[in-house]
């Protein structure tokens, strides 16, 4: 049944693919025989008779997800989102401590040791990653804000 | 990157390096919008060591392949519009997909235009062992029959690779649609593939054959520039003193993102100008044969606008845009 | 063969330099944490540390050498996630994750870190002797590789794969074309048309492999993880103190053999890299000795065979861009770069003109392949420990450096939703039991696939016949048909004995 629901969503999202393939893509001109549109539509069409065949003969009967792991999956994936969303505006450190804190506690961490882990990852993960590889990481508005390191324009001006 | 930081403060105080001016600018890195060893490569080589005096450490390369440069643009609009601390590659390429609408939404008065790293040209390049020793007879088979010959580039149908084939064979008097054209990943592959013989012309540009001139394995059969070049291209002829009225002068040079603080964009412009005045940054753009073109801040803001609106009628005439 | 002897005498002396040995070591040090970063790989550690090298003022073969370390040792990180966490660290490391994640599951992390080394040793040294001997013949030959020439050794990847159907063959099949669908995304390579792009400029270039690979494998293990957890059926490993055998490295040695010679080949043609060599030894590998099944179930070989292939692919890729300046793969292009910015040109000049140079960077591979090997095996046993941290740090643990890795590549927060997005549909597609390699493998050779066949067709003006015109694409689709068959025909022969 579950493959069913899965093979019913990708076979809607396959039939999109292949829509476009057939009725979008094109080049103004093009050198080779084939052009942008042909390969897609070769794809999308193997790819509907695969789905069809799930379809007809589905082997996976269910998810055999228990609701307290359905709970815990979709927190997760708010906690990422977030985790991606905070990451630039509230820095790499401060996103990390949060992050890591809130996941680990999820977990079965204790909510101090959790704390504690999210601080080390925050802040030996920059130490390390930022100051001794030299990797790009956002210091985040957020810190920049509250520390001063930055001063904004007004005050900047060129020297 | 302590190791830089203290490295820049010993110069400091040795008094190397590193003018007040460029203190606005904190790990500075050039973006090449395309996979590594094209030509934005070579432009963000030239910032790279051309301004290691002025910054007072080497900048970092970051590689954001797009095909055609399009993420670097669009990101540079949305998400880092006010990075200070990055300059970004751009080519008369880049100019004629703004013209084209292939940037979407963004055109040539969302970014900040820094400056310039020089001038590069278009070049005709064949095989040494090709049977064409010179662009006459090239220009003659083509006249004859545009599909006997193989021409390869980097780039896809549209792009500024592309359009040099097209201006050949339009001076010869055919129609670009009957060219047989191939589309490679870069300028790396299709030089590959001009050595292993899958292609016979190859329509790249000057700077990058600056490392193939020792090795014999390839020859240009003419510089698509307006007159002929110095150094170690003196000896070759331009298309138009052979007869052929194709010229393709590629514009190299540097832009960020709209909302970079003036305090940033002067930095980088400051330093820029600064460079132009040195002996070595003369010598770094002709060894990587580039033309001297030195144009900064409101200058070259002013130049890309009326290149781009020149390009974008060229585009409606060949049929490109609507 | 004589200037071989002296270049590579004249390399060593450069190389064992105090200074340089040094530098060798650093280089493979940090290029082996660089590299154990998912999404971070050879190519970002190289990148990242040019102008730190250059800035740091050093004579060209220092850097270089530097550099090359940095490349090895990436190149070695990668299969550290790989193995410990099921997360591959980079493209290369992809196939390792089959047999070494169930190798890792069942305490023997330490052994089958070990021998990974072992393997990535030897194919690494395969590809250097070979480079040093025939550097230049060997160049020359991976050029005359035309499109039509690419299409058959896709083919023959593909037939190599077709060993890799799992529990269903459907789903393996439904599994490689989504990832070629998803490899169609972004501007068409040959009229610049755009494709499923619905005006986001952040895929406009088509998804970059690295999240496709971090997203669908390492956050989709990360909900796996979540999800088991919450069930309590994830067991604990004891203190795993494993370490290869004599055994394991006697049964595995014509794996790793054939697999060296694979990477190779596969690493000097320009365009397709680690990945692809990996991919190929490992279906090559399968359908020639999987003959219990137990390949995918923690089979010592299928872990060697991929390991072997990627080292020896990176070599491999040294060969054309040393020898004609012609970058093959993007870590390459930048060590490219890197000459060039030390005014060196690349090619046969190089050899003549700066001696010291290309040899003493040939050296420093031999050096950087024995460095690696002692370096990592000391530090099998600290890797390995990674395994005992608590469930409830290791999996937001995963998460932050998934997100390093993937953020510092290009500095675009969208990607850090698009490993999570994939990361969703990977954790769907393996509860639906589909296997997750066929996915990132359509990817791969989708792209190259497509573009070669509509290039092949370009050159020949739309005839067909140009794909099966030179000998080398001849002897590739014979090589498909025998991969593709002879298994299936030793496998009934074997059930005849039987009966």
């Amino acid at each position: 049944m579950a493959d069913r629901v899965f093979a019913g969503v990708l076979l809607l999202v396959t039939l999109a693919y292949s829509v476009i393939a057939f009725t979008a893509i094109s080049a103004p001109f093009q050198y080779d025989p084939l052009g942008p549109e042909s390969w897609p539509r070769l794809l999308s069409i193997v790819a509907i008779l695969c789905i069809l065949a799930i379809l007809w003969k589905p082997d996976t009967e269910a998810l055999d997800v228990s609701n307290r792991a359905w709970f815990r999956l979709f927190a997760t994936v708010v906690l990422l989102v977030a985790y991606a969303e905070l990451y630039e505006p509230f820095g790499f450190v401060v996103a990390t401590i949060l992050f890591g804190t809130v996941m680990a506690a999820m977990l079965g961490a204790g909510i101090l040791r959790a704390g504690i882990f999210g601080v080390v990852a925050g802040v030996a993960g920059y130490l390390l990653c930022a100051q001794l590889m030299g990797l790009n990481l956002p210091e985040g508005e957020l810190v920049a804000w509250v520390t001063g390191a930055f001063t904004p324009d007004t005050t900047g001006g060129s020297s | 990157m302590n190791i830089l930081r203290l490295g820049a403060i010993v110069a400091l105080s040795v008094g190397l390096a590193a003018p007040t001016f460029a203190q606005g600018i904190d790990s500075p890195e050039c973006v090449a919008p395309a996979n590594p060893g094209g030509g934005f490569d070579l432009t963000c080589r030239i910032a790279q060591t051309g301004l290691e005096p002025q910054l007072g450490e080497a900048m970092q390369v970051t590689f954001m392949p797009g095909g055609i440069g399009a993420v670097a643009y669009n990101l540079f609009n949305t998400t880092r519009t006010d990075d200070g601390s990055a300059i970004v590659a751009f080519s008369s390429g880049s100019l004629l997909n703004i013209a084209t609408g292939k940037y979407g939404e963004f055109d040539e008065n969302d970014v900040r235009w820094v400056a310039t790293a020089g001038a590069d040209f278009g070049a005709v390049i064949v095989r040494s062992d090709s049977k064409y020793q010179t662009l006459s007879q090239l220009m003659d088979d083509f006249a004859a029959d545009p599909a006997s010959v193989v021409l390869g580039a980097g780039g896809s149908v549209g792009s500024q690779d592309w359009m040099k084939g097209a201006l050949l064979l339009r001076d010869a008097g055919a129609s670009p649609r009957d060219m047989r054209y191939v589309a490679f990943d870069g300028g790396g592959e299709a030089i590959a593939a001009l050595l292993g013989g899958s292609i016979e012309v190859y329509t790249g540009d000057v700077g990058e054959m600056v490392p193939h001139l020792d090795s014999g394995d390839m020859r240009i059969l003419a510089v698509l520039s307006s007159e002929r070049l110095g150094g170690a291209f003196a000896d070759i002829p331009t298309a138009i003193e052979q007869g052929y009225n194709v010229e393709w002068t590629i514009m190299r040079g540097f832009y960020m993102g709209g909302e970079v603080s003036d305090a940033a964009y002067n930095a980088w412009v400051d330093a820029f100008k600064a460079a132009y005045q040195t002996e070595e940054f003369a010598a770094l753009q002709a060894e990587k044969g580039l033309l001297p073109l030195n144009v900064a801040g409101d200058e070259l803001t002013a130049m890309v606008k009326k290149n781009v609106q020149g390009l974008r009628e060229v585009a409606k005439e060949a049929g490109l845009i609507q | 063969m004589e200037s071989v002897i002296s270049g590579l005498a004249t390399g060593f002396g450069v190389a064992f330099q105090p200074f340089n040995l040094m530098l060798v070591v650093f280089g493979c040090f940090a290029g082996t944490l660089i590299g154990a970063l998912p999404g971070l790989g050879p190519i970002n550690g190289v990148a990242i540390l040019l102008p730190i090298a250059y800035g740091l003022g050093f004579p060209p073969e220092s850097a270089l050498i530097l550099l090359a370390g940095i490349y090895y040792g990436a190149e070695y990180g990668g299969r550290v996630s790989a193995i410990l966490l099921n997360v591959p660290g980079d493209a290369g490391a992809v196939m390792t994750t089959i047999d070494g994640n169930p190798m890792a599951r069942a305490g023997e992390a330490g052994r089958a870190l070990s021998l990974s080394a072992v393997a990535s040793f030897v194919g690494g040294t395969f590809a250097v002797v070979l480079l040093s001997i025939f550097g230049p013949a060997l160049a020359a030959f991976a050029v005359t590789f035309s499109p039509s020439d690419y299409v058959a050794l896709m083919v023959f990847a593909f037939a190599s794969l077709a060993s890799l159907v799992g529990k269903s063959t459907v789903k393996t099949l439904l599994g490689a074309l989504i990832g070629l669908m998803l490899a169609t995304i972004g501007i068409d390579a040959n009229t610049g048309v755009a494709r499923y792009t619905f005006g986001i400029p952040d895929i406009l270039a088509g998804i970059d492999f690295l999240i496709v690979v971090v997203g669908l494998f390492g956050m989709a293990e990360l909900l796996t993880l979540v999800e088991h957890q919450a069930a309590g059926t994830l067991k604990s490993l004891p203190v795993d103190k494993s370490f290869v055998r004599w055994a394991d490295i006697s049964r595995t040695k014509w794996t790793i053999a054939r697999s060296s010679v694979i990477g190779f080949f596969i690493g000097i043609l320009p365009g397709t890299g680690a990945s692809v060599a990996s991919a190929v030894a490992y279906g090559t590998e399968k359908r020639i000795s999987d003959r219990e099944g137990t390949f995918g179930h923690g089979d010592p070989r299928g872990l060697a065979a991929p390991e072997a292939a990627n080292n020896a692919a990176a070599g491999g890729a040294m060969v054309p861009m040393l020898t004609l300046g012609i970058p093959g793969s993007g870590t390459t292009a930048i060590l490219l770069g890197a000459l060039l910015m030390f005014n060196i040109q690349p090619g046969p000049m190089m050899f003549t003109q700066r001696p010291e140079v290309a040899w003493g960077l040939i050296a420093s591979m031999y050096i950087g392949n024995v460095a690696l090997l002692v370096i990592n095996l000391p530090m099998v046993g600290l890797f390995a420990r990674m395994l005992t941290i608590p469930q409830h740090y290791l999996t937001p643990l995963i998460a932050i450096l998934a997100f390093i890795g993937i953020y510092t590549i290009v500095g675009n927060p969208f990607d850090l939703l698009m490993i999570t997005g994939l990361g969703v549909f990977g954790w769907l597609l393996r509860k639906m039991e589909f296997s997750l390699a066929p996915v990132i493998l359509g990817f791969v050779l989708g792209g190259l696939f497509e573009d070669n066949l509509r290039r092949a067709l370009s050159i020949s003006g739309g005839d067909w016949f140009i794909l099966v015109e030179s000998w080398k694409s001849i002897a590739m689709y014979l090589l498909a048909i025998l991969v593709a068959v002879v298994p299936v025909i030793l496998a009934r022969r074997q059930k005849v004995v039987v009966a």
